[in-house]
């Protein structure tokens, strides 16, 4: 079995060009994986993320011609009408190629990775357990499997509210996607994500990109609050609402001198 | 999603009053390979705090222990009997402070989807919104249903950084023998304590212990300390329940467009849409 899974990766690595496939050090079961870490993308496919697209050959999103003409209408919107400009998560994949770092969680049975625009955070769940029903979650519903070295995911349950980059591209609830996680290196993580959503794509599609580690001694994703205006508003909160007006920051309690 | 939340935490909180006499039967507590307690598993808040009867008066069951007060005598149940609720004793100027800001109780920055800061991201309504945690040689992290809070704590006591302030301040941790101990500083100084407008400003420093008593229990303990708000420590205690496996930790999110309200009327303050 393990030998077969390995073929698969060696041949995986020479078409990718490299002599023998990357074995990650083990968790200390010594058995699973350990992808722990800090990981980030180079590169801007936060922009479009069809840049990321190796799947179909030519790099364009397989739209239907009505979804198409959606997302045209996203893209002309797209300084206000962006979710994440709304302090929504990100969802997925656009989470994992967003210009800002991830930490991946691990140990024996248990995986999660924390994203640090807007604090998100998905847990992995074993496979084993159908996906939650008639759900619209930004992060989706995750189930997972080991694939040899490879981390598959399963990832379901997401709203039609989010987009996949800045430039309008988009799904619908019925929105489904495959990940697989593989470390090509002890400091590369490559990420596929392949996607189906038969009410907005004409056929699936996938995309990939390498995510390196972030290796400074101390390095910590952290705390990403929204943005905020000068009352100290979120903007994803009303702002016509009155009642949404906070006094600035409670610069009126002048704290005393620490005694 | 609010609903299917709360149904989650019903039906966890059923789930777990089944699962208590059989963990009572043991007292090993698990462990990891590098001997420390093994913190992980998802949790509930189940007992004491402030906000502990919030929900409890939804559906009848009383998540707080019997007598646990609200500490502002505006709701919840009166009397004595451990653990009770947090005391507050502001200076005469934090006082004055806070009579204020109780009369905009809308302000508080968890209604308007902010981090709750610490200790109130455990201080969270009784058997409502869960905590994941894993741990491993390095870190211990709490990922929080509620407000889809992460604290990733290191375990190597290191010191705080400087010129940083968050709404969860900056975590440091170690193990002061099977007691995970945290030191919480550089707030920004923004957060409340509870629903009812007790407060800290920047000099809030915490100090939080997490000690697992029996397999499927987290005592919780916190003092938290802010010499320009209060003239004495504040002490908090609960406890955790462990989640029976089959639930899951769901998505939460603070946001405009909350579906719950098409179900209900503009009347009740709602969207629904009426026929014409």
């Amino acid at each position: 079995m393990i030998r077969a899974i390995a073929a698969v990766l060696l041949g995986v690595a020479v078409v990718a060009g490299q002599a023998t496939p990357f074995v990650p050090a083990r968790l200390w079961d010594k058995k699973t994986p350990d992808f722990r870490g800090i990981w980030q993308v180079r590169g801007n496919a936060n922009e479009n993320v069809e840049r990321l697209v190796v799947d179909p050959p030519g790099g364009k999103i397989p739209y239907k011609p009505e979804a198409l003409e959606r997302q045209r209408q996203n893209y002309r919107n797209r300084a206000t009408a962006d979710p994440s400009l709304k302090c929504y998560q990100a969802g997925v994949p656009r989470a994992t190629y967003l210009s800002t770092p991830l930490q991946i969680l691990q140990s024996p049975g248990n995986f999660a990775i924390v994203y640090q625009e807007n604090h998100a955070f998905r847990v992995f769940h074993p496979e084993g357990r159908p996906h939650f029903d008639a759900t619209d979650w930004w992060m989706g519903d995750t189930r997972y499997r080991w694939d040899g070295d490879t981390l598959v995911a399963d990832v379901a349950a997401m709203t039609d509210l989010a987009w996949l980059d800045q430039s309008g591209n988009f799904h619908s609830t019925e929105f489904h996607v495959v990940e697989r996680y593989r470390m090509t290196s002890g400091d590369t993580l490559e990420y596929e994500a392949r996607m189906e959503d038969p009410v907005v794509y004409s056929r699936p599609w996938t995309i990939r990109t390498t995510l390196g580690r972030i290796k400074q001694a101390g390095a910590r994703i952290i705390e990403d609050e929204c943005l905020e205006d000068a009352n100290g508003v979120r903007h994803h909160i009303s702002p016509s609402d009155p009642r949404n007006l906070l006094k600035p920051d409670y610069s009126r309690w002048k704290k005393p001198a620490q005694p | 999603m609010r609903r299917a939340v709360l149904v989650t935490a019903l039906c966890a909180l059923v789930g777990g009053a089944v699962l208590l006499p059989l963990s009572a039967q043991s007292t090993a507590i698990p462990r990891l390979p590098d001997g420390h307690p093994d913190l992980q598993g998802l949790w509930m808040k189940s007992a004491g705090g402030f906000q502990g009867l919030f929900i409890g008066s939804l559906d009848g069951t009383n998540f707080a222990a019997p007598g646990g007060g609200r500490g502002d005598g505006r709701g919840g149940r009166a009397g004595g009997g451990p653990p009770a609720a947090p005391r507050y004793e502001y200076t005469p100027e934090a006082e004055a402070e806070r009579q204020d800001r109780l009369k905009r109780g809308y302000e508080d920055p968890e209604a308007r989807c902010h981090l709750p800061g610490v200790p109130r991201s455990l201080d969270q309504p009784g058997g409502l919104y869960p905590v994941q945690i894993i741990q491993d040689e390095k870190y211990v992290a709490l990922l929080h249903e509620a407000m889809h809070d992460v604290r990733i704590i290191p375990t190597d006591n290191s010191a705080h950084p400087k010129n940083y302030s968050a709404w969860d301040g900056d975590s440091r941790g170690r193990w002061d023998g099977d007691t995970f101990v945290v030191d919480v500083s550089n707030f920004n100084g923004r957060t409340w304590l509870d629903m009812a407008a007790n407060f800290v400003d920047a000099n809030e420093h915490v100090i939080e212990r997490f000690k697992l008593v029996d397999r499927d229990t987290i005592l919780y303990e916190a003092t938290v300390t802010d010499p320009t708000v209060f003239v004495k420590p504040i002490e908090f205690r609960f406890t955790l329940k462990r989640v029976p496996a089959d639930q899951q930790i769901l998505e939460y999110s603070c946001l405009e467009g909350e579906r719950s309200l098409q179900h209900y009327t503009d009347e009740d303050g709602g969207r629904k849409r009426r026929a014409k």
